[in-house]
Protein backbone atom coordinates (compact mmCIF):
# COMPACT_ATOMS: atom_id res chain seq x y z
CA UNK A 1 0.00 0.00 0.00
CA UNK A 2 3.02 2.28 0.86
CA UNK A 3 4.03 1.98 -2.97
CA UNK A 4 0.55 2.97 -4.38
CA UNK A 5 0.41 5.98 -5.90
CA UNK A 6 -2.22 8.19 -6.54
CA UNK A 7 -4.03 9.41 -9.59
CA UNK A 8 -4.49 12.27 -11.80
CA UNK A 9 -7.57 13.24 -12.64
CA UNK A 10 -8.46 15.26 -15.44
CA UNK A 11 -11.36 17.48 -16.17
CA UNK A 12 -10.77 19.19 -20.03
CA UNK A 13 -12.16 19.34 -23.16
CA UNK A 14 -12.34 16.22 -25.97
CA UNK A 15 -8.59 17.23 -27.13
CA UNK A 16 -7.09 17.75 -23.11
CA UNK A 17 -8.59 14.49 -22.54
CA UNK A 18 -7.31 12.71 -24.93
CA UNK A 19 -3.62 14.36 -24.38
CA UNK A 20 -3.46 13.32 -20.99
CA UNK A 21 -4.75 9.47 -21.71
CA UNK A 22 -2.55 8.90 -24.26
CA UNK A 23 0.31 10.08 -21.35
CA UNK A 24 -1.41 7.59 -19.47
CA UNK A 25 -3.27 8.74 -16.80
CA UNK A 26 -7.00 7.42 -17.24
CA UNK A 27 -8.43 4.88 -15.64
CA UNK A 28 -11.59 2.97 -16.15
CA UNK A 29 -13.03 0.03 -14.94
CA UNK A 30 -16.21 -1.88 -14.31
CA UNK A 31 -15.57 -1.20 -10.61
CA UNK A 32 -14.86 2.47 -10.39
CA UNK A 33 -15.54 5.93 -11.57
CA UNK A 34 -13.59 6.99 -14.31
CA UNK A 35 -10.34 9.68 -13.78
CA UNK A 36 -11.90 12.03 -16.26
CA UNK A 37 -14.07 14.09 -17.27
CA UNK A 38 -14.76 14.94 -21.08
CA UNK A 39 -16.67 18.13 -21.06
CA UNK A 40 -18.61 18.92 -24.13
CA UNK A 41 -21.25 21.91 -25.05
CA UNK A 42 -24.07 20.08 -23.96
CA UNK A 43 -22.01 18.94 -20.44
CA UNK A 44 -23.82 21.31 -17.14
CA UNK A 45 -22.25 22.92 -14.69
CA UNK A 46 -23.50 20.84 -12.08
CA UNK A 47 -22.10 17.67 -13.70
CA UNK A 48 -18.63 19.41 -13.48
CA UNK A 49 -19.17 20.61 -10.31
CA UNK A 50 -20.19 17.16 -9.15
CA UNK A 51 -17.14 15.44 -10.99
CA UNK A 52 -14.73 18.21 -9.23
CA UNK A 53 -15.98 17.66 -5.71
CA UNK A 54 -16.12 13.65 -6.28
CA UNK A 55 -12.54 13.80 -7.22
CA UNK A 56 -12.19 16.58 -4.17
CA UNK A 57 -13.73 13.57 -2.50
CA UNK A 58 -11.60 10.50 -3.79
CA UNK A 59 -8.47 9.45 -1.53
CA UNK A 60 -6.85 8.41 -4.51
CA UNK A 61 -6.50 11.35 -6.52
CA UNK A 62 -3.26 13.27 -6.33
CA UNK A 63 -3.28 15.72 -8.83
CA UNK A 64 -6.64 17.85 -10.40
CA UNK A 65 -5.85 19.36 -14.09
CA UNK A 66 -8.78 21.39 -15.61
CA UNK A 67 -8.77 23.50 -18.00
CA UNK A 68 -9.27 27.03 -17.14
CA UNK A 69 -12.05 27.63 -18.95
CA UNK A 70 -13.76 25.12 -17.20
CA UNK A 71 -12.39 26.50 -13.58
CA UNK A 72 -14.06 29.92 -14.45
CA UNK A 73 -17.49 27.92 -14.32
CA UNK A 74 -16.97 26.12 -10.70
CA UNK A 75 -14.86 29.14 -9.35
CA UNK A 76 -16.34 28.93 -6.58
CA UNK A 77 -15.76 25.27 -5.67
CA UNK A 78 -12.41 25.63 -6.89
CA UNK A 79 -11.40 28.51 -4.22
CA UNK A 80 -13.12 26.76 -1.46
CA UNK A 81 -10.30 23.78 -2.07
CA UNK A 82 -8.29 24.55 0.63
CA UNK A 83 -6.30 21.39 1.15
CA UNK A 84 -2.65 20.63 -0.35
CA UNK A 85 -4.21 17.08 -1.87
CA UNK A 86 -5.17 16.82 -4.24
CA UNK A 87 -3.57 19.46 -5.91
CA UNK A 88 -5.76 21.52 -8.59
CA UNK A 89 -3.60 22.66 -11.81
CA UNK A 90 -5.73 24.88 -14.27
CA UNK A 91 -4.29 24.39 -17.80
CA UNK A 92 -5.19 25.99 -20.84
CA UNK A 93 -7.10 24.97 -23.44
CA UNK A 94 -7.16 25.57 -27.68
CA UNK A 95 -9.91 28.14 -27.82
CA UNK A 96 -8.99 30.04 -24.03
CA UNK A 97 -5.65 30.55 -23.17
CA UNK A 98 -4.12 30.80 -19.83
CA UNK A 99 -4.28 33.39 -17.59
CA UNK A 100 -1.94 33.77 -14.52
CA UNK A 101 -4.41 36.67 -13.36
CA UNK A 102 -7.38 33.85 -12.84
CA UNK A 103 -5.89 31.21 -11.53
CA UNK A 104 -6.70 30.41 -7.67
CA UNK A 105 -3.75 29.54 -6.29
CA UNK A 106 -1.89 32.72 -7.94
CA UNK A 107 -4.56 34.95 -6.26
CA UNK A 108 -4.13 33.61 -3.41
CA UNK A 109 -0.83 33.81 -3.34
CA UNK A 110 -0.61 37.42 -4.35
CA UNK A 111 -3.73 39.21 -3.73
CA UNK A 112 -3.49 39.68 0.18
CA UNK A 113 -0.37 42.32 0.11
CA UNK A 114 -0.70 45.67 1.02
CA UNK A 115 1.70 48.27 0.85
CA UNK A 116 2.14 48.19 4.97
CA UNK A 117 3.33 44.40 4.20
CA UNK A 118 6.51 46.10 3.47
CA UNK A 119 7.00 48.47 5.96
CA UNK B 1 17.55 42.97 23.39
CA UNK B 2 13.75 44.11 21.93
CA UNK B 3 15.78 45.89 19.40
CA UNK B 4 18.15 42.87 18.45
CA UNK B 5 14.81 40.82 18.11
CA UNK B 6 12.95 43.40 15.79
CA UNK B 7 16.21 43.07 13.83
CA UNK B 8 16.22 39.03 13.10
CA UNK B 9 12.88 39.36 13.03
CA UNK B 10 13.11 41.55 9.44
CA UNK B 11 15.88 39.90 8.19
CA UNK B 12 13.55 36.73 8.68
CA UNK B 13 10.96 39.01 7.11
CA UNK B 14 13.00 39.43 4.27
CA UNK B 15 14.68 36.18 3.44
CA UNK B 16 11.23 34.54 3.68
CA UNK B 17 10.03 37.37 1.28
CA UNK B 18 13.09 36.72 -1.29
CA UNK B 19 12.85 33.57 -1.22
CA UNK B 20 8.70 34.03 -1.99
CA UNK B 21 9.64 35.67 -5.33
CA UNK B 22 12.34 33.50 -6.23
CA UNK B 23 9.38 30.68 -5.94
CA UNK B 24 6.53 32.24 -8.29
CA UNK B 25 9.32 33.30 -10.73
CA UNK B 26 9.89 29.32 -10.76
CA UNK B 27 6.41 28.75 -11.05
CA UNK B 28 5.98 31.37 -13.75
CA UNK B 29 8.36 29.68 -15.71
CA UNK B 30 7.73 26.10 -15.37
CA UNK B 31 3.89 27.46 -16.40
CA UNK B 32 4.98 28.93 -19.15
CA UNK B 33 6.95 25.37 -20.00
CA UNK B 34 3.89 23.28 -19.39
CA UNK B 35 1.47 25.86 -21.26
CA UNK B 36 4.06 25.65 -24.44
CA UNK B 37 4.38 21.55 -24.19
CA UNK B 38 0.29 21.34 -24.17
CA UNK B 39 0.38 23.48 -27.44
CA UNK B 40 2.81 21.18 -29.10
CA UNK B 41 0.75 18.23 -27.86
CA UNK B 42 -2.28 19.86 -29.74
CA UNK B 43 -0.69 20.58 -33.03
CA UNK B 44 0.92 17.28 -33.00
CA UNK B 45 -2.61 15.62 -32.90
CA UNK B 46 -3.99 17.86 -34.73
CA UNK B 47 -1.56 16.48 -37.58
CA UNK B 48 -2.36 13.00 -36.94
CA UNK B 49 -6.35 14.03 -36.81
CA UNK B 50 -5.54 15.62 -40.59
CA UNK B 51 -4.04 12.25 -42.08
CA UNK B 52 -5.88 9.83 -39.90
CA UNK B 53 -9.48 11.63 -40.18
CA UNK B 54 -11.45 13.36 -37.56
CA UNK B 55 -13.37 10.61 -35.94
CA UNK B 56 -10.16 8.32 -35.43
CA UNK B 57 -8.35 10.45 -33.14
CA UNK B 58 -11.18 11.29 -30.70
CA UNK B 59 -13.04 9.57 -27.41
CA UNK B 60 -14.67 7.31 -29.93
CA UNK B 61 -11.49 5.90 -29.33
CA UNK B 62 -11.01 5.54 -25.67
CA UNK B 63 -10.72 1.92 -25.00
CA UNK B 64 -13.52 0.36 -22.57
CA UNK B 65 -11.32 -0.68 -20.00
CA UNK B 66 -7.74 1.58 -18.89
CA UNK B 67 -5.34 1.27 -16.36
CA UNK B 68 -3.34 4.27 -15.54
CA UNK B 69 0.44 3.83 -16.52
CA UNK B 70 1.55 7.16 -14.58
CA UNK B 71 0.42 7.52 -10.97
CA UNK B 72 2.13 10.16 -8.41
CA UNK B 73 3.17 10.15 -5.32
CA UNK B 74 2.59 13.05 -2.76
CA UNK B 75 4.62 13.24 0.26
CA UNK B 76 3.88 15.95 3.02
CA UNK B 77 6.98 17.58 4.57
CA UNK B 78 7.32 18.47 7.90
CA UNK B 79 7.18 22.16 7.22
CA UNK B 80 3.90 21.52 5.39
CA UNK B 81 4.76 21.74 1.98
CA UNK B 82 3.69 18.60 -0.19
CA UNK B 83 6.41 17.03 -2.58
CA UNK B 84 4.74 15.19 -5.68
CA UNK B 85 6.73 13.02 -7.69
CA UNK B 86 5.15 11.04 -10.96
CA UNK B 87 5.83 7.13 -11.39
CA UNK B 88 5.26 5.37 -14.67
CA UNK B 89 4.53 1.64 -15.08
CA UNK B 90 6.81 -0.37 -17.41
CA UNK B 91 4.65 -1.94 -19.82
CA UNK B 92 4.74 -5.35 -20.14
CA UNK B 93 6.34 -5.63 -23.82
CA UNK B 94 7.34 -9.37 -23.75
CA UNK B 95 4.33 -10.54 -22.55
CA UNK B 96 2.26 -8.74 -25.19
CA UNK B 97 4.19 -10.33 -27.64
CA UNK B 98 4.02 -13.74 -26.28
CA UNK B 99 -0.20 -13.33 -26.36
CA UNK B 100 -0.03 -11.93 -29.46
CA UNK B 101 1.78 -14.56 -30.63
CA UNK B 102 -0.39 -17.22 -29.16
CA UNK B 103 -3.48 -15.04 -30.63
CA UNK B 104 -1.96 -15.40 -34.62
CA UNK B 105 -1.61 -19.70 -33.50
CA UNK B 106 -4.58 -19.90 -32.19
CA UNK B 107 -6.71 -18.83 -35.05
CA UNK B 108 -9.29 -21.74 -36.65
CA UNK B 109 -10.88 -23.98 -35.33
CA UNK B 110 -8.94 -26.11 -32.79
CA UNK B 111 -9.57 -29.33 -33.46
CA UNK B 112 -10.16 -31.01 -37.08
CA UNK B 113 -12.53 -33.06 -38.67
CA UNK B 114 -15.54 -34.06 -36.83
CA UNK B 115 -16.96 -31.91 -33.66
CA UNK B 116 -19.10 -32.81 -31.34
CA UNK B 117 -22.61 -31.24 -31.35
CA UNK B 118 -26.06 -32.05 -29.14
CA UNK B 119 -28.01 -33.97 -31.74
CA UNK B 120 -29.80 -37.01 -32.02
CA UNK B 121 -27.35 -39.48 -32.09
CA UNK B 122 -29.55 -42.46 -34.55
CA UNK B 123 -30.28 -40.18 -37.37
CA UNK B 124 -26.97 -38.81 -38.37
CA UNK B 125 -24.42 -41.33 -39.47
CA UNK B 126 -21.02 -40.74 -39.40
CA UNK B 127 -20.26 -39.19 -42.83
CA UNK B 128 -23.29 -36.42 -42.46
CA UNK B 129 -21.76 -35.78 -39.14
CA UNK B 130 -18.30 -34.77 -41.19
CA UNK B 131 -20.28 -32.93 -43.87
CA UNK B 132 -22.00 -30.93 -41.83
CA UNK B 133 -19.19 -29.51 -40.14
CA UNK B 134 -17.74 -28.73 -43.12
CA UNK B 135 -20.39 -26.78 -44.52
CA UNK B 136 -21.52 -25.18 -41.89
CA UNK B 137 -20.02 -21.97 -40.64
CA UNK B 138 -19.77 -22.99 -36.67
CA UNK B 139 -21.19 -20.13 -34.94
CA UNK B 140 -19.34 -21.95 -31.32
CA UNK B 141 -15.78 -22.64 -32.70
CA UNK B 142 -12.91 -21.37 -30.71
CA UNK B 143 -13.37 -19.46 -27.52
CA UNK B 144 -13.45 -15.66 -28.54
CA UNK B 145 -10.03 -14.32 -28.63
CA UNK B 146 -10.88 -10.84 -30.24
CA UNK B 147 -7.34 -9.28 -28.98
CA UNK B 148 -8.63 -8.99 -25.60
CA UNK B 149 -7.59 -5.68 -24.48
CA UNK B 150 -4.92 -5.39 -22.00
CA UNK B 151 -5.85 -2.87 -19.68
CA UNK B 152 -2.39 -1.87 -19.62
CA UNK B 153 -1.85 -1.49 -22.77
CA UNK B 154 -0.23 1.70 -24.56
CA UNK B 155 -2.75 4.03 -25.30
CA UNK B 156 -1.43 4.69 -28.65
CA UNK B 157 -2.89 0.99 -29.76
CA UNK B 158 -6.38 2.59 -29.06
CA UNK B 159 -6.05 4.52 -32.36
CA UNK B 160 -4.79 1.42 -34.63
CA UNK B 161 -1.60 -0.54 -35.37
CA UNK B 162 -0.04 1.74 -37.30
CA UNK B 163 -0.19 5.53 -36.32
CA UNK B 164 1.30 8.33 -37.33
CA UNK B 165 4.47 9.66 -35.96
CA UNK B 166 2.79 12.57 -34.79
CA UNK B 167 0.60 11.38 -32.62
CA UNK B 168 3.55 9.56 -31.36
CA UNK B 169 5.14 12.99 -30.90
CA UNK B 170 1.82 14.20 -29.24
CA UNK B 171 1.80 11.15 -26.38
CA UNK B 172 5.42 12.15 -26.01
CA UNK B 173 4.99 15.99 -25.19
CA UNK B 174 1.98 14.99 -22.98
CA UNK B 175 4.26 12.56 -21.06
CA UNK B 176 6.20 15.60 -20.66
CA UNK B 177 3.05 17.58 -19.25
CA UNK B 178 2.90 14.90 -16.74
CA UNK B 179 5.69 15.21 -15.29
CA UNK B 180 6.04 18.74 -14.88
CA UNK B 181 2.71 19.06 -13.50
CA UNK B 182 3.97 17.09 -10.57
CA UNK B 183 6.42 19.66 -10.11
CA UNK B 184 4.27 22.55 -10.44
CA UNK B 185 1.92 20.93 -8.00
CA UNK B 186 4.88 21.12 -5.27
CA UNK B 187 5.69 24.73 -6.70
CA UNK B 188 2.36 25.43 -6.00
CA UNK B 189 2.22 24.02 -1.71
CA UNK B 190 5.35 25.51 -1.29
CA UNK B 191 3.95 29.32 -2.77
CA UNK B 192 1.23 29.14 -0.19
CA UNK B 193 3.16 27.80 1.99
CA UNK B 194 5.73 30.18 2.32
CA UNK B 195 3.02 32.98 1.67
CA UNK B 196 1.43 31.73 5.24
CA UNK B 197 4.80 31.96 6.68
CA UNK B 198 5.12 35.53 5.79
CA UNK B 199 1.85 36.30 7.15
CA UNK B 200 2.95 34.77 10.76
CA UNK B 201 6.53 36.38 10.16
CA UNK B 202 5.03 39.47 9.98
CA UNK B 203 2.37 39.49 12.75
CA UNK B 204 5.55 38.86 14.91
CA UNK B 205 7.23 41.72 13.51
CA UNK B 206 4.19 44.12 14.28
CA UNK B 207 3.53 42.80 17.98
CA UNK B 208 7.21 43.22 18.42
CA UNK B 209 7.61 46.89 16.84
CA UNK B 210 4.42 47.74 19.58
CA UNK B 211 5.97 46.18 22.00
CA UNK B 212 9.41 48.22 21.34
CA UNK B 213 7.81 51.63 20.84
CA UNK B 214 5.97 50.78 24.18
CA UNK B 215 9.43 50.14 25.85
CA UNK B 216 11.02 53.32 24.05
CA UNK B 217 7.42 55.59 25.42
CA UNK B 218 8.34 53.84 28.99
CA UNK B 219 11.93 55.10 28.92
CA UNK B 220 11.10 58.58 27.82
CA UNK B 221 8.63 58.88 30.62
CA UNK B 222 11.32 58.08 33.10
Amino acid sequence: MAGRGKLIAVIGDEDTCTGFLLGGIGELNKNRKPNFLVVEKDTSIAEIEETFKSFLARSDIGIILINQFIAEMIRHAIDGHMQSIPAVLEIPSKEHPYDAAKDSILRRAKGMFCAEDFR
Amino acid sequence: MGVSELEDSSRLLDEKLLLFMDQLALLEEKRATLNSLIEQGWFSMSKARYSMGNKHVSALQYASEIEPLVSVHARTLDNGEVDFCTERVKQKCSNEAGKDARLIEDIGPQEEGVRRRIKPKKDITEKDAREEASSEKVPEVTPVRKGDQNPQQDPLKWFGILVPQSLKQAQSSFKQVIELSAEIATLQTAVLNTRQELKHSMKDKHILQEEASAAQLDKEAD
